[in-house]
C-alpha cells in the first residue's frame, strides 16, 4: 500500500465510527458544539499520530503478554502532554473541554489502531494510519455536530444562525440525540453511498 | 541450552519491560508538568485575583497593585475567605464556596456585605454540569440575578425558591434554568448552606 492508500483506507474505507463502531462513546459526549468537536478531534489525531508512530517504533520489544499495558501507558502518556500543554497555553479552551480530553484516553479508536496497525508495520505507516483514523473520526463527529448544534442551539461555531423565531430543540443538546443522528448518519451511508461507491 | 536464551526469552523480561518503559513515560510526564506548572498555577491565581476584584467591581486593568492594595487574605477554620477594604472601610467580604451539582462538584465565588446579609454578586469557578443545560450557571443573566438579594429576613437565612425561567421573581425567587433544574437547585442549595455556616462561625469568632 502507498502513504495515500494507508491514509484513505484508515479515514475512509475502515472509518472508525461508521464502519468499525468504535469511538461511539465520545462521539457522544462532545458533539453538541462544534467548537468541542473540532478540539476533540484534534486531540485525538495527534495522540493517534504519536501513539502508533511509538509503539510501532518499539513493537519488536514489546513483549507480546503485555503489550496491552504498554500500550495504555504510552496513550495515557500523550493525551496527559495534551491536557497540559492546553491547561498552560490555551486555558480558555482547556476549561471549555474540561474532562474530554482526559476521556480521549479510553477512546478505542487509538487502542484499536495500536492493535490493528502500529504493531505490525513501520513507524511512518503508523503515524499516516493514526492520522487518517483521527481525520475520519474528526469528520464524523463535526457532521453530528453541525447537525446538533444547528438544532439544538440555532447556531454554528457559536454564531448564531437561526433567529429568534427558532425554538430550540432541547433534545439536540442532550446525548439521546447523538444515537439518532449518528445512527442516521450510519444508514445513509452503508445504504444509498455504498451502493454508489460500489463498497 | 539454558545459557543461549536471549534476554527477550527470559521470563522476567515483561516485568524488566514494563519497569523500563514505566520509569521513561513517568519521567516524561514529570518533565512536562515542571515546564507547565508556573504557567498553570500563574494562570489560576490571575484567574482567581481578577475573580475577586471584579465581585467588588474594582478595577482589574493592574491586576496585583490593585489586589494589593484592596484586598485580604485571611483564613477561617482552615478555609480561605477575602476581605476588601477601602482604606479603613469594609466593602465587604468574598468567599469560595462549593457544593455537589448534577455531574461533579460545583465551585463558585460569593461576595457579600460587610454585614453578611447581602449578596453582592456571584460568579461560578468550576463546574461539569451538562453542556448547554446545566452549564449555563455561569451564564451572566443567571449569576447576575443573585445580586442585591439578601441572604438574610427577619434573622434567618434565606433559602431561594425557584421559578420558571419566564416568570418575574420576587426578593427570595430565583428563575432556574430550563431543562437544567438540578443544577439550578444545586447553586441555591449550596449557597444556603455554605453561607448560612459562614456567616455563624464569624459571628461567633467576632463574638469571643
Amino acid at each position: 500500500m502507498t502513504k495515500k492508500e494507508i491514509f484513505i483506507n484508515s479515514a475512509f474505507k475502515e472509518n472508525a465510527i461508521w464502519s468499525q463502531i468504535l469511538g461511539i462513546c465520545s462521539a457522544l459526549a462532545v458533539t453538541n458544539l462544534m467548537m468541542n468537536s473540532l478540539v476533540m478531534g484534534l486531540g485525538v489525531i495527534f495522540t493517534l499520530a504519536l501513539s502508533s508512530s511509538t509503539i510501532s517504533l518499539i513493537r519488536d520489544l514489546i513483549p507480546k503478554r503485555v503489550r496491552m499495558m504498554v500500550q495504555t501507558l504510552i496513550i495515557a502518556s500523550y493525551v496527559i502532554i495534551v491536557d497540559l500543554i492546553l491547561k498552560a497555553y490555551m486555558p480558555q479552551m482547556s476549561k471549555a473541554l474540561g474532562p474530554y480530553i482526559g476521556l480521549i484516553i479510553t477512546n478505542c479508536i487509538i487502542m484499536g489502531r495500536a492493535e490493528a496497525f502500529a504493531g505490525k508495520n513501520p513507524p511512518l505507516d503508523s503515524m499516516i494510519d493514526g492520522i487518517g483514523a483521527g481525520v475520519g473520526y474528526t469528520v464524523v463527529l463535526m457532521v453530528i455536530a453541525t447537525i446538533r448544534e444547528l438544532f439544538g442551539f440555532g447556531s454554528l461555531f457559536g454564531i448564531q444562525i437561526l433567529g429568534e423565531w427558532f425554538t430550540r430543540w432541547s433534545i439536540m443538546v442532550m446525548a439521546p440525540s447523538a444515537f439518532f443522528v449518528l445512527a442516521v448518519l450510519i444508514w445513509i451511508i452503508h445504504g444509498p453511498i455504498a451502493a454508489k461507491v460500489g463498497k | 541450552m539454558a545459557e543461549a536464551k536471549s534476554l527477550r526469552e527470559r521470563r522476567f523480561y515483561p516485568v524488566l519491560f514494563m519497569i523500563i518503559i514505566t520509569v521513561i513515560f513517568v519521567g516524561l510526564l514529570a518533565t512536562f508538568y515542571q515546564l507547565t506548572r508556573e504557567r498553570v498555577e500563574a494562570h489560576r491565581q490571575m484567574v482567581l485575583k481578577t475573580t475577586i476584584l471584579q465581585l467588588f467591581e474594582l478595577p482589574t486593568v493592574d491586576l496585583q497593585s490593585t489586589y494589593d492594595a484592596y484586598i485580604q487574605e485571611k483564613m477561617l477554620d482552615g478555609r480561605p475567605y477575602y476581605a476588601a477594604m477601602d482604606g479603613d472601610s469594609l466593602i465587604g467580604y468574598c468567599l469560595p464556596i462549593s457544593g455537589s451539582g448534577l455531574w461533579s462538584t460545583i465551585h463558585a465565588m460569593v461576595a457579600v456585605s460587610p454585614q453578611l446579609d447581602r449578596i453582592r454578586k456571584i460568579e461560578i469557578l468550576e463546574q461539569n454540569e451538562t453542556p448547554g443545560l446545566g452549564g449555563r450557571i455561569t451564564e451572566e443573566w443567571f449569576t447576575g440575578q443573585f445580586a442585591g438579594k439578601m441572604l438574610v429576613q427577619s434573622g434567618t437565612a434565606v433559602l431561594f425558591e425557584l421559578i420558571t425561567e419566564d416568570e418575574p421573581a420576587g426578593p427570595m425567587q430565583i428563575n432556574q434554568i430550563t431543562g437544567a433544574t438540578a443544577s439550578s437547585k444545586a447553586v441555591v442549595d449550596m449557597l444556603y448552606k455554605e453561607m448560612s455556616g459562614f456567616q455563624q462561625t464569624l459571628i461567633q469568632g467576632a463574638a469571643q
